[in-house]
């Protein structure tokens, strides 16, 4: 009951923090899926115009922009740059002191605000992807919505265990801000963020479609969008799984090694 | 609890890896490849036993292990080696049986939630400890009236002073109920209208809830009032453990005297072997109850007195003494 009861709270914290502070909220959750998308949109329009090729890899340029608007919100979602900074601070400057005495865990506190703070604004983000689709017309299943959400939620999970792992190398390195954009930028293109996995050759290609990251934006996009079948989004709650599994198991030894360097700084 | 202290450690210890940088650029390409590295020990063995319900103050100058003791105790930091119980738990190991009940109040941080007003942070420190929300509420309320800061409970902490945001930061830490009080500079920076408030209202909360408290602050006038007994720390070792008049009687230094002549002393005087050069126009004289009399004989001997006074050395000036091995 109580872990309930507190997680909720953290959930509900995120929210509340995050209305504190209106501007940078509204930027977040509209202005910026509203440039991504635009650049996307762009992006591929210089592609195909440059080219001048009817499809790339079999896709047409309607499919590269409804893949785009949707990989650019997906995207948004399926990062945390946000929370792993704060939870790097948090044990570089000693922060971490308030949350160690008081009986919760610092991994269920941090999960429970990100995943609050992703899905409340995941649901205002998603009118921008929404309304440009039905807008231009682009290729989109709209019964498919729901799972790939579904798996993008999932896939949260994942992320934040890994970014609770580089957390922990702030016990021992103290500025580890490196590591966290290098593990993004990576990500940029395993996600598929960057492009779709499937342009690239095999078998790079499977390789790439059967690791747990491309379960943040390719694998839900391409599935919206008719590019995969559902076999490939229940090869993505697969490896997600394997991949929660892997990373739980290194990531509790991790962070109790991490406190016992841990010197509480600046208190 | 088998044991019949709240708080037992038995040669707790601990030491830090620092790293030492020589200055400059060259000292930073050196510290690149090769860095030098040094063990500081931030705490020396130390075997405590603090009673149920006994208000420890800890004295000692900056890095001289108060905060470190702090940190071990409330399971903070991992100590490097030794032992500690504390209600019957080992701290650092985070039983939540434990963090229920104990609080730490870090002066010089921040513990409620910055972006947000106290009255959220209440609510969620209720959630947190899983407490009656409408008994947490009255509660808010009932500390928040003897500490006189009602009117800023719906505020966004960040834009309270540091004086409010302390009061605010003691609510928080008491609305649990703790049987622990780990108090680390609970007036630092606060001006002395503020520090008084503070300090009364510890004090009316110690004698009406009888928590086990240890206590450290930089105002002396923090321990004497509040602490029934002191700990005087001194890199990284307890150099005296007893209580605040015994350490007061112990001091050879007990007494002040302060006067002024109307002209400046034409020869140089030594009171209570105290040296005062020719010309000085005020005086101040510390003196044990044996050399009082000599020394008061030698004052009033003096032409042109005026503003005499004897008075106790202040708490603050003792410990002083006493750190400088005086």
């Amino acid at each position: 009951m109580s872990f309930w009861r507190r997680n909720r709270a953290f959930f509900k914290l995120a929210i509340v923090t995050n209305l504190e502070y209106r501007f940078n909220y509204i930027l977040d959750s509209i202005g910026q899926p509203i440039v991504t998308s635009g650049v996307e949109l762009a992006f591929w329009s210089a592609i195909f115009a440059s080219t001048g090729q009817q499809t790339i890899a079999g896709f047409d340029l309607h499919s590269y922009m409804a893949y785009a608007i949707w990989a650019s919100f997906m995207a948004r979602i399926s990062v945390n740059w946000m929370y792993e900074f704060r939870m790097i601070e948090e044990v570089e400057s000693g922060g971490l002191n308030t949350l160690l005495v008081r009986p919760m865990s610092f991994f269920e506190y941090y999960l429970s605000q990100f995943l609050g703070y992703k899905i409340v604004t995941t649901l205002i983000s998603l009118t921008i992807p929404v309304a440009v689709t039905v807008a231009l017309g682009f290729p989109m299943i709209w019964s498919r919505l729901l799972p790939a959400m579904g798996l993008a939620v999932y896939y949260l999970v994942f992320l934040f265990i890994m970014s609770f792992i580089v957390v922990t190398f702030a016990f021992h390195l103290t500025r580890i801000q490196g590591i966290s954009v290098a593990k993004n930028l990576a990500l940029w293109i395993f996600s598929g963020e960057l492009l779709p996995l499937d342009i690239f050759p095999e078998p790079y290609r499977s390789a790439l479609i059967h690791l747990p990251f491309s379960s943040g934006v390719f694998i839900p996009v391409a599935y919206i969008t008719g590019r995969v079948d559902a076999t490939v989004l229940y090869s993505g709650v697969l490896s997600i799984s394997v991949g929660i599994a892997a990373l739980s198991a290194i990531a509790y030894p991790m962070w109790k090694w991490g406190l016992r360097r841990y010197v509480g700084t600046g208190a | 609890m088998s044991s019949p202290f709240a708080i037992e450690t038995t040669d707790l210890f601990r030491s830090y890896r620092t790293y030492e940088k020589n200055p400059g650029i060259w000292g930073s390409l050196q510290g690149f490849w090769n860095r030098k590295y040094t063990e500081k020990m931030a705490l020396a063995a130390t075997n405590l036993q603090i009673e149920p319900g006994q208000i420890v103050g800890m004295v000692g100058a900056n890095g001289a292990g108060k905060t470190t003791l702090i940190k071990v105790l409330s399971g903070l930091i991992v100590p490097s080696g030794g032992q500690a119980k504390v209600l019957g738990f080992t701290p650092w190991e985070r039983d939540y049986r434990y963090l229920r009940q104990m609080t730490v109040l870090l002066g010089q941080k921040n513990q409620l939630w910055w972006d947000i007003s106290p009255n959220d942070s209440y609510s969620l420190l209720a959630d947190i400890y899983d407490l009656d929300r409408g008994k947490a509420k009255n509660r808010v309320q009932e500390l928040a009236g003897l500490l006189d800061c009602g009117s800023v409970l719906k505020t966004q902490l960040r834009r309270l002073s540091l004086g409010e945001r302390m009061k605010m930061e003691i609510i928080g830490c008491l609305l649990h109920d703790p049987k622990i009080l780990f108090l680390d500079e609970p007036t630092i920076g606060l001006d002395i209208v503020a520090q008084t408030a503070i300090r009364k209202f510890l004090a009316e909360y110690v004698k009406e809830k009888k928590p086990t408290v240890i206590l450290t602050s930089h105002y002396m006038d923090d321990i004497a009032k509040l602490a029934d007994r002191l700990l005087l720390i001194s890199k990284g070792q307890i150099v005296y453990d007893g209580t605040v008049p015994g350490f007061a009687q112990k001091s050879k230094s007990k007494q002040k005297i302060t006067f002024a002549l109307t002209e400046p002393c034409a020869h140089p005087l030594i009171l209570a072997e105290q040296h005062f050069p020719q010309g000085t126009l005020q005086f101040s004289v510390e003196v044990t109850d044996h050399q009082l009399p000599s020394t008061m004989n030698q004052i009033t001997s003096l032409t042109g007195i005026t503003d005499l006074r004897l008075e106790q050395v202040d708490f603050e000036e003792v410990i002083h003494d006493f750190m400088r091995g005086g």
